[in-house]
């Protein structure tokens, strides 16, 4: 058997191997993963892909005649080159470390696609070839690799391109194919060999791998680098070979390839070599076995030309054609379809041969050929190999045959060798033992080389007599600490410890009733399943349940089975289920990988030797593989685009919003590209929503939004639950208005409280100026009253009326006539703020009349207003006539002058000579400053006061109107 | 030490077209105008050589190009021409600066029509030799190339050290242009 090419391997080996080759050039039937096609669509229907990328956030790009596509599962999305009048022919795609988008195109040109942007051409002094660009590649120090079919390899270092040709010492201009090793070279495959191509300190370095060298054709069209760091390489003519970087030789799987030129290779590691060819269809090579494989017998037709082959974080093979397109199937689980019917028992052997038992009988399975051989005619319920080769079959009422598989002797043993029962439903063992699951109790044979031939079987019997709780036991199961346990039908679980059977009937307060099957993970639980309460755990100490509610998909489980992964396989008429003991996990296989309503069997399954399973079916036959790559169990969570009002943003970059944009909606994917309509998705508006909302559309949107602090997440499953799905997180900020910012807050509410400050106290200014006019206006009516009726003046004025009655009574009757006209004027106008101009002249000429007829000539008023027109505060201009009077001298050597005058401005001024008494009458000096206040209520101007000297003048404002 | 390398190039050239020395194939430029253009944040530089001097060979798709570095005219001051030849290029030493290789493009430069070429080849500064390519429009008339180029040279590739008290004066990427009409 050809094993990994790493280990050693001798000539005889080789030989054996070169045989095994010819011989499994047969291209087998066998298991065959499920195909599901990712048909483009209308849409697209002239594109032709031809290229695959797996992105690292998960999307797929492909290359095609027209442009680049970007795929989710289910929809194709295109991205032109801005001009695209010119060639669209994507020969390469790559995604360097910082994840940008690398495309080159049929015509040389290289393009580049940044996160929400569009294709841009890549701008460089030296200029893009002009020849297909065939390869990126990008080593740790960011020094990028392009190779071109035409002038060789290209390398930028991040200020120039150069360039590595022919002239160099590449082996050829037409490069197919570019990788890079672990130390970052370049490994280009061309029509001369392979070149491995590094740069140093700015200096070339070529190394050349040719036909000298062991390579067996001169034109390699693919290589592909493996873990260990050796290189698979495909060529034109010789098939594929394996190169040993460490020992510098090529090692051949195959000789004497005869499907033509290799395209592509794809690599399960440790596993299998997927080849697709030029013209011949796609093959895998079965590193263990050394089986050459064709897959062009379903799904995918034969003599395709296979562009791409792509293994995704999922498991998935992605085969590019020209025939399918784009196609891929879960390479974790293939199926063999209606070859046996009815498989009640599978059973890996130790030599990798597969023995099914069915109601027909025993088959062997040869993986070369495809085919099912009938070994034992035989109603086979359970199978099991022992320590020394040997293959029990045990049967449904007939017993068990043990069959030496060198000699092809057989044994059957019944009842008679002393077995409990001869319906053998389940079979166990180890070193030394075989425990037998039988109608009658168990039956546990102690095993011998001789078993063959011994007189007397070695045999102990447990049933209902011996503690167990029934004689129907479905299935036995040794753990890895030496214990034996049994699920009996009705009766729950029983298990032998140091030779005492314990049972658990009752578990957390549920019966089990029967159990159907036992298995153990890798920390030593022991899991089991029962007939309608679902899966139980128990860790040694206590029991946990794990029912439909916590995601199991079926009650009827028919196996659980542990993976060499760590993973429980839980199988039931619904499909697969993948369990991870720890998270509890699930991921739900089903009619993505073909086997919906596969009607598994009881305790059909068994480990492929490997870490896999194969599983057992009615017309069916299924092969799990553990694979070895890491692989995703969750959808890859991918927040693609925030729009604010259907305006798609650069939300990567921003996470502050004003008020007005408010409206958002958020469109993300949840990439499960094994089953893409299983996912589905559930989001949070954290500030928002109270609750998850639970959805199967690709986005949410929100309007509205009032102003705050917000985190928008969202996960995707595969199976319905989200406990420990990954989110993804977008955190922004909806900011207040300005009206309800803080400072605008404090702003606004100080100048609130200012103008309020504000207007109390223009109001109380207010309200005292009113109140000083008012009391300034009682007072100077009461100071006018008093001196008007100052008995002085009356004494005075009775005198001058004394002295003229007699003499001429009629002026006395005028006299006096006026002095009451000057007092009922006092009367009238002492309650008004304002009198008319008039109306105060006429007052004073009242009073200047009574002056006159004491003073005569010693006293000149003379009037002289011109028609001014105005108001003025009550008694105001006869206040100052009788200040005049009052503070001066008046004779006749010395007469006193009085003049009302008008004054420009709209002033009235009252001026008098100036010739003041000696002594001084007595005076509160309140009349001047009486009207001095009244007028600063009154009016913006003031009374003017101005002494000279020679006169003495009080200019005093005529108010235009009679309300101020 | 470069004029015997040029003339090194030159022979080879000729002797691997298997041309005589007089071959009718090649053409020749014995008047191109290299200028150059260091456009830093406090100074703009400028200078120009009318003396490049270049050969192509349109069958074999090499070429040669030299220029003394003393034939550069302009600058902003003497002095400056002085510190150019004396402190930066070494002129005394390195006398010439050469671009030496082959088109990439499988083109047939005799043809008459305007290409667009990238030359790959040796550029030699300073006397720090530089693998590059470069871009250039190639106008190809009867008997005749006009040679249309502008590329970057960056001083660091080329030894070229600038005190640090004129950073930023002279700029680490010099702009060159080049413009030669060659003729067989």
């Amino acid at each position: 058997m050809w094993r990994l090419p790493s280990q050693d391997n001798g000539a005889v080996k080789k030989i054996i191997l070169f045989l095994l080759g010819i011989i499994t050039l047969l291209s087998g039937h066998g298991q065959e993963p499920y195909f599901r096609e990712h048909p483009v669509g209308e849409a697209y229907q002239d594109v032709s892909i031809n290229q695959v990328l797996e992105a690292s956030n998960g999307f797929l790009w492909f290359g095609s005649n027209q442009g680049l596509l970007r795929y989710d599962g289910r929809e194709y999305e295109q991205f032109l080159a801005p001009d695209s009048l010119t060639n669209n022919q994507v020969r390469a795609i790559f995604e360097d470390i910082q994840h940008r988008i690398w495309v080159g195109y049929e015509d040389g040109r290289i393009l580049y696609l940044e996160k929400g942007r569009e294709l841009e051409l890549w701008q460089l002094e030296e200029g893009l070839p002009t020849v297909p660009v065939v390869g990126f590649a990008q080593n740790p120090n960011g020094l990028m690799w392009i190779a071109t079919y035409g002038e060789g390899l290209y390398y930028y270092n991040g200020q120039h391109l150069y360039n590595i040709n022919n002239d160099d010492g590449l082996l050829g201009n037409d490069i197919y194919t570019l990788v890079q090793d672990k130390e970052g070279r370049a490994w280009v495959g061309t029509d001369g060999g392979i070149s491995i191509c590094s740069v140093q300190d700015g200096k070339k370095n070529i190394e050349n791998i040719t036909r000298a060298d062991g390579l067996p054709d001169d034109i390699v069209r693919t290589l592909l680098p493996d873990k260990s760091g050796n290189f698979w390489v495909g060529t034109y003519d010789k098939g594929f070979c394996y190169y040993n970087t460490a020992r510098q030789v090529f090692e051949f799987p195959l000789k004497d390839w005869k499907y033509g030129p290799i395209h592509t290779m794809e690599l399960f590691d440790s596993l299998e070599l997927w080849v697709g060819t030029e013209g011949s269809g796609l093959y895998r090579y079965q590193l263990r076995t050394g089986y050459l494989q064709s897959i062009s017998k379903g799904r995918i037709r034969p003599a395709t030309k296979i562009y791409d082959l792509h293994i995704d974080i999922e498991g998935n093979i992605w085969i590019i054609n020209n025939e399918e397109g784009v196609v891929s199937a879960n390479r974790q689980f293939e199926s063999i379809s209606n070859e046996v019917q009815n498989i009640q028992a599978v059973f890996s052997g130790r030599d990798g041969k597969l023995w099914v038992g069915s109601q027909e009988g025993l088959y062997y399975f040869d993986e070369a050929s495809g085919q099912f051989h009938l070994y034992l005619q035989e109603n086979v319920l359970s199978l099991f190999q022992c320590a020394y080769g040997n293959l029990w079959a045990g049967t449904f009422g007939n017993g068990v045959f043990c069959i030496d598989l060198k000699t092809g002797k057989q044994r059957h043993l019944t009842e008679a060798d002393g077995l409990t029962n001869n319906s053998v439903l389940a079979m166990d063992g180890n070193d030394k033992d075989v425990w037998l699951a039988t109608l009658g109790g168990a039956t546990h044979v102690i095993c011998r080389q001789n078993i063959m031939n011994a007189e007397q079987l070695e045999v102990d019997r447990f049933d209902e007599a011996s503690g167990l709780a029934t004689n129907f036991i479905y299935t036995v199961f040794l753990d890895s600490k030496g214990r034996t346990w049994f699920g009996t039908d009705g009766e729950g679980l029983n298990v032998l410890v140091d030779g005492k059977i314990r049972n658990f009937k009752m578990v957390n307060g549920i019966p089990l009733n029967a159990v159907y099957s036992i298995t153990e993970d890798d920390r030593g639980h022991i899991w089991f399943s029962t007939a309608r309460e679902g899966v139980f755990e128990w860790d040694g100490e206590q029991f946990r349940r794990l029912s439909v509610k916590e995601g199991l998909r079926d009650r009827a489980i028919t196996s659980l089975i542990a993976d060499g992964k760590g993973n429980i396989l839980i199988v039931h008429p619904s499909g697969i289920d993948l369990l991870n003991p720890l998270t509890r996990h699930l991921i739900y296989y089903d009619s993505e990988i073909g086997i919906k309503n596969m009607e598994p069997n009881l305790n059909a399954v068994c480990p492929d030797g490997y870490g896999g399973a194969w599983i057992g079916a009615q017309n069916r036959l299924v092969k799990y593989t553990a694979l070895q790559e890491k692989l995703s169990i969750h959808p890859r969570i991918v927040l693609n685009q925030v729009s604010v009002f259907l305006e798609p943003i650069d939300f990567w970059l921003k996470s502050n919003f004003s008020y007005e944009e408010n409206n958002l909606v958020f469109q993300y994917v949840g990439l499960w590209f094994t089953d893409p309509s299983k996912v589905k998705y559930r989001y949070q508006l954290e500030g928002f929503d109270l609750d998850w909302r639970y959805s199967s559309d690709q986005q949410a949107v929100y309007s509205s939004l009032p102003p705050g602090h917000y985190s928008f997440k969202v996960a995707a499953t595969e199976n319905d639950a989200f406990d420990d799905e990954p989110m993804a997180i977008y955190r922004f900020v909806v900011k207040a208005p300005y009206w309800r910012q803080w400072w605008f807050i404090i702003l606004a509410s100080l100048l609130l409280a200012g103008g309020a400050v504000w207007a109390v106290r223009t109001r109380e200014k207010r309200l005292e100026q009113e109140a000083s006019l008012k009391r300034a206006m009682v007072e100077s009516q009461y100071e006018a009253l008093k001196s008007q009726i100052n008995p002085h003046f009356l004494f005075n004025s009775f005198n001058t009326l004394i002295s003229i009655i007699e003499e001429n009574p009629g002026l006395a009757v005028e006299f006096v006539e006026k002095l009451s006209d000057f007092y009922r004027s006092i009367l009238q106008y002492r309650e008004k703020e304002v009198i008319s101009l008039q109306e105060e002249i006429e007052l004073v000429k009242n009073y200047a009349f009574l002056l006159q007829k004491r003073y005569g000539s010693s006293l000149q008023l003379v009037v002289q207003t011109d028609g001014q027109q105005g108001y003025i505060a009550p008694l105001t201009l006869q206040m100052l006539v009788e200040n005049a009077v009052k503070h001066n001298i008046i004779s006749k050597s010395r007469p006193l002058s009085i003049e009302i005058l008008s004054q420009p401005e709209g002033y009235i001024m009252v001026r008098n000579t100036l010739q003041k008494k000696l002594t001084q009458e007595p005076s509160t000096g309140f009349g001047l400053h009486s009207i001095i206040n009244r007028y600063q209520l009154l009016s913006e101007r003031s009374l003017r006061v101005e002494e000279d000297g020679q006169y003495f003048c009080v200019c005093v404002p005529v108010i235009k109107n009679e309300r101020t | 030490m470069p004029k015997l390398l040029l003339f090194f190039i030159f022979f080879s050239l000729l002797a691997a077209a298997g041309l005589p020395l007089k071959g009718q194939g090649l053409y020749r430029a014995n008047q191109g105008q290299l200028s150059f253009k260091s456009d830093a944040p406090l100074e703009l530089i400028e200078a120009v050589s009318k003396s490049l001097r270049g050969v192509i060979d349109p069958a074999k798709r090499t070429f040669a190009f030299s220029v003394p570095v003393n034939t550069f005219q302009g600058f902003n001051s003497p002095l400056q021409r002085e510190h150019f030849n004396e402190n930066y290029m070494e002129t005394a030493v390195y006398q010439e600066a050469t671009f030496s290789g082959k088109i990439i493009e499988d083109i047939d430069l005799s043809v008459p029509g305007t290409y667009s070429v990238r030359a790959k080849g040796k550029l030699n500064v300073h006397g720090i030799e530089q693998e590059r390519i470069i871009k250039s429009t190639v106008e190809s008339k009867e008997n005749v190339l006009i040679v249309r180029s502008d590329f970057t040279v960056l001083l660091a590739e080329h030894n070229i050290s600038i005190p640090r008290i004129v950073y930023q004066k002279i700029a680490e990427e010099i702009q060159v242009h080049v413009e030669a009409t060659f003729s067989r």
